[in-house]
């Protein structure tokens, strides 16, 4: 039972990071179509970018905002580069432009930092576990989960109450309606992107902190995928527990499923699980159900 | 985009000379002069290292077929083909390494060939698999269900249990002599090169027919509008299932016939990068054209072998570079995809019919 819960907030705790990173996925998505699979590669730019500046010396949250910053700016460049051309063509298309948008990150990261392992030095959070009733849990787990719960809490607030995300959602709803209403489309894809980046950066930032960094991180942040499409595409609240859900899956297999299928039952679980759940709910958790005509 | 006009002055008169292959002498003659440069003048000029680039690109074409009639004929964009091409592969190495066949069989020397036949079927069956999922979903949630092909099938069965039969650690190693066809060891590059050319040319010609049959229509009109397709009366879910055997096929074809090519086959030969590298090829040749994998496939091999000798003379004084050219290769690569997708969105297959349009017309091109 001990184990049982253990794997249980650990995965939950880890779900949280997931879901931070599902939750730039799915914004790219619905306000502009574009299904992104250059997730992956988003986590570790933003990763390696804070790693680079913790290991300089600078402190560790001035080092995420900088990543913060930096983020912001590739994901603006990226969209404009190379998105922005692509608005009305097929959907294999675009799709395709962020395969060889990941390759593209992932061949510069690897030029620029290596696949060796890192980790952040000094600790960035205490090793000691910390025990709240039978539970023992581990600092980074913690604070990471504690740290996406805020910038989840930060994001849904920024969609309800500013102007900037008020027009997001407006052209998520209805491009043509916003765009008449005097939003402008191009800026929302913009700050979609630079959003998306941020919170890739900030997952991967977490993720890195808890097993250190290196290129399979960016395979942790493949992981949002079966999230996004378990909680539904185009569905905020379906995308946080969907990366919740993959989490304490993931964590679960490892710990039970592993004595029978030795090997990375953990790192596979996911997608098999994803793949049984769609012949049942095609369309995810909360997604639309798209009604076809001809 | 699939029909070319023909030249002045050639009419056609019944349907037999309208579904000829080879509708012109013109044509007739530019193919035999490609058969014969294949077969008889490339052979005796190339050396060892050319030829190795020629087995790459057939491979590389045997494995984009596939994929290019999932995408470009049949719609179902399938992000994990490489796990096909590692199931034919491991089929046939298994079948050759391990199975106990007859002393008669041996002596003819029939043994890879029947484990090629086997291993397409394998893949084909192992694809259909994972096609299934295909009638319900599509879209993104069907590409995801691909990319649990790979992962499962590369990543999962094939790295933690499959390498392991026979108490073998990692790699399948293939001794020497143990590839043959009939009184032939297949041993040398040139003798792959031959073996990929009827592959190639076998599996270009069995597609080329299969796309201008029922099926084939079939499939394109599932592409164009799966509905529609239903409503003229079209299983949509059997002809889906359908293409990913034929995909799951061809694929496996191409894994057994990389297995003459290597000395060990090890699943860190099908990568996801493999996978994505298929569709990357159809994408730059152009979607919907089996011109566009042959194209797609030469383009891209020869130029990252071009890349490849353009880094390898500076890697004396920068060592470094070797390392790093991996890294770059990646990063060309996606740079590659993303400016044929936003500067030439219908591959190098459509230049070629624009061309070829342009000299059947000449003079008079209105």
């Amino acid at each position: 039972m001990d184990v049982f819960l253990m794997t249980l907030t650990t995965g939950i705790m880890v779900g949280g990071i997931y879901a931070l990173i599902a939750l730039g996925w799915v914004l790219i998505y619905k306000c502009s179509g574009v299904l992104n699979l250059a997730m992956g590669e988003l986590t570790l730019i933003g990763a390696y970018v804070s790693l680079s500046f913790y290991s300089m010396g600078v402190p560790f949250l001035l080092s995420l905002l900088f990543s913060l910053i930096i983020g912001f700016v590739l994901g603006v460049l990226t969209e404009r580069i190379f998105l922005d051309r692509l608005i009305g063509e097929p959907i294999l298309s675009v799709i395709m432009v962020t395969v060889g948008l990941s390759f593209f990150f992932k061949g510069i990261v690897e030029l620029i930092w290596g696949t060796d392992t890192r980790v952040f030095t000094p600790a960035v959070f205490p090793l000691e576990p910390i025990q709240i009733g039978p539970l023992v849990i581990g600092q980074v787990y913690l604070w990471s989960f504690v740290a996406a719960i805020l910038l989840l809490v930060i994001f849904v607030g920024f969609f309800q109450y500013t102007r900037w995300g008020l027009a997001m959602q407006a052209t998520a709803d209805d491009e043509m309606a916003a765009l008449s209403l005097g939003v402008s489309a191009r800026f929302v894809y913009a700050t979609a992107w630079a959003i998306a980046f941020m919170a890739a950066g900030v997952g991967g930032t977490l993720l890195g902190n808890i097993n250190g960094l290196n290129i399979s991180v960016g395979y942790l942040g493949l992981l949002v995928l079966p999230a996004v499409v378990l909680g539904g595409l185009n569905s905020v609240p379906g995308a946080i527990m969907g990366g919740i859900i993959i989490g304490v899956l993931q964590n679960l297999a490892g710990a039970y499923l592993d004595k029978y299928f030795p090997g990375g039952v953990k790192e596979i679980a996911p997608f098999v699980f994803m793949v049984i759940f769609l012949l049942f709910k095609p369309y995810g958790l909360w997604g639309w159900e798209r009604i076809e005509r001809v | 985009m699939s029909t070319t006009f023909l030249p002045c002055s050639v009419y056609h008169e019944d349907y037999t000379q309208d579904h000829a292959w080879w509708q012109t002498k013109f044509v007739r003659g530019k193919m035999i002069l490609l058969f014969l440069l294949l077969f008889v003048v490339i052979p005796p000029f190339a050396d060892a290292y050319v030829m190795s680039v020629c087995n790459q690109i057939g491979y590389t074409i045997l494995g984009a077929l596939g994929v290019q009639l999932l995408i470009g004929y049949c719609g179902q964009v399938t992000l994990g083909h490489a796990a096909f091409l590692a199931v034919g592969a491991y089929t046939s190495t298994l079948l050759v390494l391990e199975f106990p066949w007859p002393k008669f069989l041996l002596d003819w020397g029939l043994a890879y060939p029947i484990s090629i036949i086997i291993a397409a079927i394998v893949a084909g069956i192992w694809s259909v698999l994972f096609g299934l999922p295909s009638a319900k979903v599509k879209g993104f949630y069907l590409i995801l269900t691909t990319m649990a092909a790979q992962f499962v099938t590369v990543d999962f069965v094939i790295a933690q249990y499959v390498s392991k039969i026979g108490g073998r650690g990692q790699a399948f190693s293939l001794p020497p002599g143990t590839i043959k066809i009939g009184p032939w060891v297949i041993d040398s590059d040139r003798k792959v090169y031959f073996m990929m050319l009827v592959l190639v040319i076998l599996c270009v010609i069995g597609l080329a027919n299969l796309l201008r049959s029922r099926a084939g229509r079939a499939w394109v009109a599932i592409r164009d509008n799966d509905i529609s397709a239903e409503v003229m009366g079209i299983n949509v879910v059997k002809y889906k299932l359908l293409a990913f055997f034929v995909a799951g096929f061809i694929g496996g074809i191409a894994g057994a016939f990389w297995i003459s090519n290597l000395a060990a086959i090890s699943y860190e030969h099908f990568p996801w990068f493999w996978s994505l590298w298929l569709v990357g090829v159809i994408l730059i040749g152009g979607v919907g054209s089996i011109h566009g994998a042959i194209f797609g496939a030469i383009f891209m091999v020869v130029v990252m072998e071009g890349l490849q000798l353009a880094v390898m003379p500076l890697a004396d004084t920068y060592p470094k570079l070797l390392i790093y050219f991996l890294f770059i290769k990646e990063a060309a690569f996606g740079l590659a995809i993303c400016a044929f997708l936003i500067f030439e969105p219908n591959g190098l297959a459509y230049r070629w019919w624009q061309i070829k349009n342009y000299f059947n017309l000449w003079p008079f091109s209105y």
